[in-house]
C-alpha cells in the first residue's frame, strides 16, 4: 500500500524545513501553513507529517520545544538546528537542479513543436 | 558529525516518552476541531470530522515511533525477550532442543577435532599434497620400504619426482652431558629435510660432504630438546655435544611443529652416513624408507607406472623365492601415515553426521510442533498488521536464540567428550592425545549450529502467517505433519545404521575377548628393558647385565618362574622370518615362494613355565643347555606339524638361516614342542612360532629383553620390588614395568575404543530419535483429539484409538526400518575391516537391532496412543 510519506519523502522533508526556516512552529501550524501558501495544492497528510517530524528530530535538523499556542494551550513548537539550515540550503539545491531539469524535459516538445 | 552520533545515541537510549506524541497529536486534533467549530459544525461533529481526517492515529503514532533510530535493533531485543519467555513458559521443549543440540554439535565437534589431523589438516610439510612415500611391499613388512642395494639406483634414475629422499629409521641414543638422557635418533639423507620443505629455524641443513661415512658428526636438534636442554639459546649452533660417546657438533634446530613423515618422535637428526658404493653392492642393502616431492602435474598413480622398470630391476636383486610376493607402491604420505586409522576416521565422520543430522531432525520437527500449536497466535499478530518479513524475523531470532545457547552447551559438552575419547583412545591413535578443541573445530561448531539455527528459523517461519489459520479449526497442522513424519522415517532409518554398527562391534569385541590365547595372563608381570649405548657397549655387558637382574629375581620371595625373552605374546613386535629359511637336516627347504611368516624369540628356560605355555612334547629347555656349546630349539605344535608332517621332532637337527652362508646357519637341537599361543595381535590369527634359548653367551644376547616373572603376589607389591631390583642393578635405566593383562588389555583398546565410540553414537542416535518419534505420535494425538473425540463419541473403544494412533506411527516407522536395514546392509561392508569373526552382514545383528529399535518404537508411541484413548469425548467436543 504506497503511502503519501513514500511519494513524497524527500519533498515533505524540503516542506518543512523551508517552513520553519521563518519562524518556530508547531505541527498543525506547518500543515496550515503549507496548505495556505501552496494554494491548497499541498494537503500534508497528518498520517506522514508526524513521522516525518519526528525523522527530522531525530536526524537533528530541527529540534522541539514545549511552549504555548496562540490560544495559550501547551504545544510544541519545532525550530530549525543550524545543521537543519545547512540541510535547507543543500535541499534546496538539489530541488532547484532536479526542476530545473525536469522542467527542461517538459520543455522539450514544445521546442520541437514550435 | 559528531552532535549526530550523540543525538542518535541519545534517542537509542532514552527513547522519547509515548505521552509527548499523544498530547501533540491530540493538540493538533483540538486545533483541527476549533476550526470547524468556527466554520459553525456542532463541537461533536467537528471532532468527528477532525478525527476522520486525522486519518488513523494509531499508525500515525507506529509510524512516529519507527523513525527513531535504532527501531530495528528494538525489535530484536524485543523477539529475543520474547522467545526466552516462551521457552520458560515451556521449559520441556527447551531443555529436549537444548539437550539435542547438546548431543548432536557436542559429538560433532568432539569427533572433528579427532578426525581433523588425520584427514583434513596439511602436513607440517611445504606443498605436502606432492610428498609421497615411495617402496616395495612384501609380506613380512607390508608397509612399503626400500633397500640399499636398489634405492641409489632409483634415486639416480627415476624420472618422476623433482627429489626422492630416504630416512635410515629411528634408533634410541644417549646424551652424554651432565645429566644423561636417552634420546631418539633419527638418521637422514642429506636432502631429506630440503625435500620435504622443511628449514631449520636456527643454523642450516646437512651438507652432502657431512653425510659420507667417517665425515665429522653433525646433528640437528628438535626444537623440543632445544628448549629443554639449551634454554633456546641460539648459541648451540656450533655446540659440540657427546651423543653416543662420540663427539658431534650441533648444525641446527628444527621447527617446532617438525615430525618424521612416519611419525616417530625423534630428538635429534643425523646423516645417515651409508657408504653409498658399498651399498650399491650389497645383497639386499640396508633398509631405507623412501619419501619424494613429485613433479608438478604428476599423479602417483603416473608415478608408480614411470617406475616400473626400476622395480624390476630391485626385483631381480630379491632372492627367487621373494619375487612373487614383493610389490611396489606410490602413495599419498598422508595415506602412509594414516593408512590403518584412515577408515576408521572416515567411519567416525560418517556416523557423527548422522547424528547430526537425526539431531537436527529432531530439532526442525520440534520447533516444527511448536509452531504448529502457536498457528493461532501468528495468525492474530498477523492479523494485527505483523509483516511476513517480521513474523520471520522472530522465528529467526528464536531458533538463533535456541542454537546459540545450543552451542554454548555444546563447547563445554565436546570438551568433556574429548576428555573421555583421549581416555579411552588406545595408544595408535595418531595425534588423539593431543587433538583439542580450537579454532577451527569452534568455527566448525559454530557454522554448523548457525546453520541449524537459519534452517530452522526459516523452515519454522515460512509455513505459517496464513490469516485462514483463524478461521480454520483444523489449522494448517496437516502440512507441517508430513515433513515432520517424513523427519521421524528419515531418524528412524539412520538409527537402525547406526545400531547395527554398535552391535556389529559389540559383537566383535566379545569374540575377541573371548578367545583362547594359549597361555595364562594372570598373575604375570613383565618389565620392558632397552639398556644404552654407553653403559652396555657390547654384548658381553649386555648379557652380565641380565643375568644378574635374572639371579637377584630369581630367588625373591614368592616368585614361581622368571625368565627374559626379547619379545611377549600375543601382540607386540616380535622376530620374524620366512617358512622359507627354515629346514630339517637332510631335507631340501620350500622349493618356491616363501611360505609366509614364522615368530621366533629368544628365551630362557623358565620361559614356557613363566607364561604356563604347556609343552605338548619334550621337556624344553634345561639348565644345562644354557651352558652347551649346542644349539636348542623348542617349537610351536603348528610350526612341528609342519616341518615334521605328524612325526616326533624331538631330538631333531634343524635349519633355522637356510638362506644365509653355511657358516650362519648352525643346525638347532629340536627339544619340545610347545602349544600354539595367540602371538599376531588380538584380531590376526596364530603365526607358527619358534623359541631359540639364550643361553651364557654373549652371541645370544643384545640391548632389549622383557623380564617375565609369575608371581603369586598383589601386583602393586610385586611391580615395586621390582623396580627396586632393577634399580639395584642399574639405577638410571628406564624400565616400563606391566602385568600381562594390563598389556593384553592395552591391545584390546583399538577395538574397545571403536566399539565404545560406535556404541555412544548408536545410544545417542537412539535416543534422538526415540524423542523424535515421541514428540511427533504426541503432536498427531493432539491435533487429531477433536476427531478422536467425534469417534469415541460414535461409540469407538479405546483400544480402537490406541490402534489408530500406533498405526500413524507404524506407517513412520516402518517404511524407517525398511530404509534402515537395506541402509546398514549397504554400509555395513566398510566395518569389515573392523570386524573380527562376525560377518558385516550378520543376521542376529540385524535382527537384534530391528528388534530393540522397534520395541522402543513402542513404548514411544504407546504414551501418547493411551493418553489419546483417554480424550473425553464430551470435553473435546464442546471444544469444537
Amino acid at each position: 500500500m504506497p503511502t503519501p510519506t513514500d511519494l513524497l519523502q524527500g519533498t515533505l522533508d524540503l516542506l518543512i524545513l523551508q517552513t520553519l526556516a521563518l519562524e518556530p512552529m508547531h505541527g498543525w501550524g506547518i500543515a496550515q501553513r503549507i496548505q495556505q501558501v501552496s494554494n491548497d495544492v499541498l494537503q500534508i497528510g497528518q498520517g506522514s507529517l508526524y513521522p516525518a517530524l519526528y525523522r527530522l528530530e531525530y536526524k537533528g535538523w530541527i529540534r522541539a520545544e514545549w511552549g504555548s499556542s496562540e490560544n495559550n494551550r501547551r504545544a510544541k513548537f519545532y525550530k530549525l538546528t543550524a545543521a537543519g539550515r545547512k540541510r535547507l540550503e543543500a535541499e534546496r539545491e538539489t530541488w532547484d537542479r532536479l526542476s530545473a531539469a525536469i522542467a527542461l524535459v517538459l520543455a522539450k516538445p514544445a521546442e520541437a513543436s514550435s | 558529525m559528531i552532535t549526530r552520533l550523540m543525538t542518535w545515541l541519545r534517542y537509542l537510549l532514552i527513547p522519547k516518552k509515548r505521552t509527548e506524541l499523544d498530547d501533540e497529536l491530540e493538540f493538533h486534533i483540538e486545533q483541527s476541531t476549533q476550526v470547524k467549530v468556527v466554520q459553525g459544525l456542532s463541537p461533536a461533529e467537528a471532532r468527528r470530522q477532525a478525527l476522520i481526517e486525522f486519518g488513523g492515529v494509531e499508525a500515525a503514532r507506529e509510524l512516529s515511533d519507527r523513525q527513531r533510530p535504532g527501531w530495528w535493533f528494538g525489535t530484536v531485543v524485543q523477539d529475543f525477550r520474547f522467545a526466552l519467555r516462551g521457552f520458560k513458559r515451556n521449559p520441556a521443549f527447551s531443555i529436549t532442543v537444548l539437550l539435542t543440540l547438546m548431543l548432536g554439535i557436542g559429538s560433532t565437534s568432539a569427533v572433528f577435532s579427532v578426525v581433523d589431523r588425520i584427514l583434513f589438516r596439511p602436513l607440517p610439510y611445504q606443498d605436502s599434497d606432492h610428498l609421497v612415500s615411495v617402496g616395495l611391499v612384501a609380506p613380512i613388512e607390508p608397509q612399503e620400504f626400500m633397500l640399499g642395494g636398489s634405492y641409489y639406483e632409483w634415486q639416480d634414475h627415476q624420472k618422476p619426482f623433482a627429489a626422492l629422499t630416504s630416512e635410515a629409521g629411528v634408533e634410541p641414543c644417549d646424551l652424554n652431558e651432565v645429566n644423561p638422557v636417552r634420546l631418539d635418533c633419527a638418521s637422514v639423507e642429506n636432502n631429506f629435510l630440503p625435500t620435504l620443505g622443511v628449514t631449520p629455524i636456527v643454523g642450516r641443513n646437512f651438507l652432502p660432504s657431512e653425510d659420507r661415512p667417517n665425515a665429522s658428526r653433525v646433528a640437528l636438534i628438535s626444537f623440543a630438546l632445544w628448549r629443554s636442554r639449551f634454554q633456546m639459546e641460539r648459541s648451540v649452533v656450533g655446540k659440540i655435544v657427546k651423543i653416543d660417546g662420540n663427539s658431534t657438533q650441533v648444525i641446527g634446530v628444527l621447527p617446532a611443529n617438525f615430525e618424521m613423515p612416519r611419525l616417530q618422535s625423534a630428538d635429534v637428526l643425523v646423516p645417515e652416513a651409508l657408504d653409498i658404493a658399498a651399498q650399491r653392492r650389497a645383497e639386499p642393502g640396508r633398509p631405507l624408507w623412501a619419501f619424494a616431492r613429485l613433479k608438478p602435474g604428476v599423479t602417483p598413480e603416473q608415478a608408480k607406472a614411470q617406475l616400473e622398470s626400476l622395480f624390476n630391476y630391485s626385483l631381480q636383486l630379491a632372492p627367487a623365492p621373494f619375487r612373487k610376493e614383493v610389490h611396489y607402491t606410490v602413495r599419498p604420505l598422508r595415506d602412509r601415515q594414516f593408512h590403518d586409522v584412515h577408515q576408521a576416521a572416515w567411519i567416525l565422520l560418517g556416523l557423527v553426521i548422522a547424528v547430526l543430522l537425526i539431531a537436527c531432525a529432531n530439532v526442525a520437527s520440534l520447533l516444527t510442533a511448536r509452531r504448529a500449536g502457536r498457528e493461532r497466535e501468528m495468525a492474530v499478530r498477523a492479523a494485527l498488521g505483523a509483516g511476513r518479513m517480521r513474523l520471520l524475523q522472530q522465528a529467526v531470532i528464536e531458533s538463533l536464540a535456541l542454537t546459540a545457547a545450543g552451542a554454548l552447551v555444546a563447547v563445554f559438552f565436546a570438551k568433556l567428550l574429548l576428555r573421555v575419547f583421549i581416555l579411552i583412545a588406545p595408544e595408535g591413535m595418531p595425534f588423539l592425545s593431543a587433538a583439542k578443541v580450537d579454532w577451527r573445530v569452534l568455527a566448525f561448531t559454530l557454522t554448523a549450529s548457525a546453520l541449524c539455527a537459519l534452517g530452522f528459523g526459516l523452515l519454522s517461519g515460512m509455513t505459517h502467517a496464513q490469516v485462514d489459520a483463524l478461521t480454520s479449526r483444523r489449522g494448517a497442522g496437516i502440512r507441517h505433519a508430513r515433513l515432520r513424519q517424513f523427519l521421524v522415517t528419515a531418524q528412524i532409518a539412520a538409527s537402525l545404521v547406526l545400531l547395527a554398527g554398535g552391535m556389529l562391534l559389540t559383537r566383535s569385541f566379545k569374540n575377541l575377548e573371548s578367545q583362547k590365547p594359549g597361555m595364562n595372563y594372570q598373575n604375570v608381570l613383565t618389565a620392558s628393558l632397552s639398556l644404552g649405548q654407553t653403559a652396555y657397549p657390547d654384548q658381553q655387558r649386555q648379557m652380565a647385565f641380565f643375568e644378574h637382574l635374572q639371579r637377584n629375581l630369581r630367588w625373591g620371595p614368592g616368585i614361581n618362574a622368571v625368565a627374559i625373552s626379547d619379545s611377549l605374546p600375543p601382540g607386540g613386535p616380535h622376530r620374524d622370518r620366512v617358512y622359507a629359511s627354515l629346514r630339517v637336516e637332510g631335507q631340501p627347504r620350500l622349493a618356491s615362494g616363501t611360505g609366509g611368516n614364522v615368530a621366533w624369540r629368544w628365551v630362557t628356560p623358565d620361559y614356557f613355565r613363566a607364561l604356563n605355555i604347556p609343552l605338548i612334547e619334550g621337556r624344553g629347555f634345561t639348565d644345562e643347555q644354557v651352558a652347551s656349546d649346542n644349539r636348542f630349539v623348542v617349537l610351536s605344535s603348528s610350526l612341528a606339524d609342519r616341518m615334521f608332517q605328524g612325526k616326533s621332532p624331538l631330538g631333531r637337527q634343524v635349519h633355522l638361516a637356510s638362506n644365509a652362508p653355511a657358516d650362519q646357519d648352525p643346525p638347532f637341537t629340536v627339544v619340545g614342542v610347545a602349544a600354539d599361543v595367540k602371538n599376531g595381535g588380538l584380531a590376526a590369527g596364530e603365526e607358527p612360532e619358534y623359541y631359540q634359548l639364550r643361553r651364557n653367551r654373549a652371541e645370544d644376547w643384545d640391548r632389549g629383553g622383557v623380564v617375565i616373572v609369575r608371581s603369586n603376589l598383589p601386583a602393586d607389591t610385586l611391580k615395586n620390588w621390582m623396580r627396586t631390583q632393577i634399580a639395584s642393578v642399574d639405577p638410571t635405566l628406564p624400565v616400563e614395568i606391566r602385568t600381562l593383562e594390563e598389556r593384553v588389555e592395552k591391545l584390546a583398546d583399538q577395538p574397545r575404543f571403536e566399539m565404545l565410540l560406535v556404541g555412544y553414537f548408536a545410544c545417542t542416535g537412539l535416543m534422538l530419535s526415540v524423542i523424535g518419534l515421541y514428540g511427533v505420535t504426541m503432536f498427531l494425538a493432539v491435533q487429531r483429539r477433536s476427531e478422536i473425540g467425534i469417534r469415541m463419541a460414535l461409540g469407538a473403544r479405546r483400544i480402537d484409538i490406541v490402534q489408530l494412533v500406533l498405526a500413524a506411527a507404524g506407517r513412520m516407522v516402518i517404511p524407517g526400518l525398511v530404509v534402515g536395514i537395506a541402509l546398514a546392509f549397504a554400509l555395513s561392508q566398510v566395518l569389515s575391516a573392523l570386524l573380527f569373526n562376525v560377518k558385516p552382514h550378520d543376521p542376529i545383528t540385524y535382527l537384534g537391532a530391528t528388534a530393540i529399535l522397534a520395541a522402543v518404537a513402542v513404548i514411544a508411541t504407546m504414551i501418547p496412543a493411551i493418553g489419546a484413548s483417554r480424550v473425553d469425548p464430551i470435553v473435546t467436543l464442546r471444544e469444537y
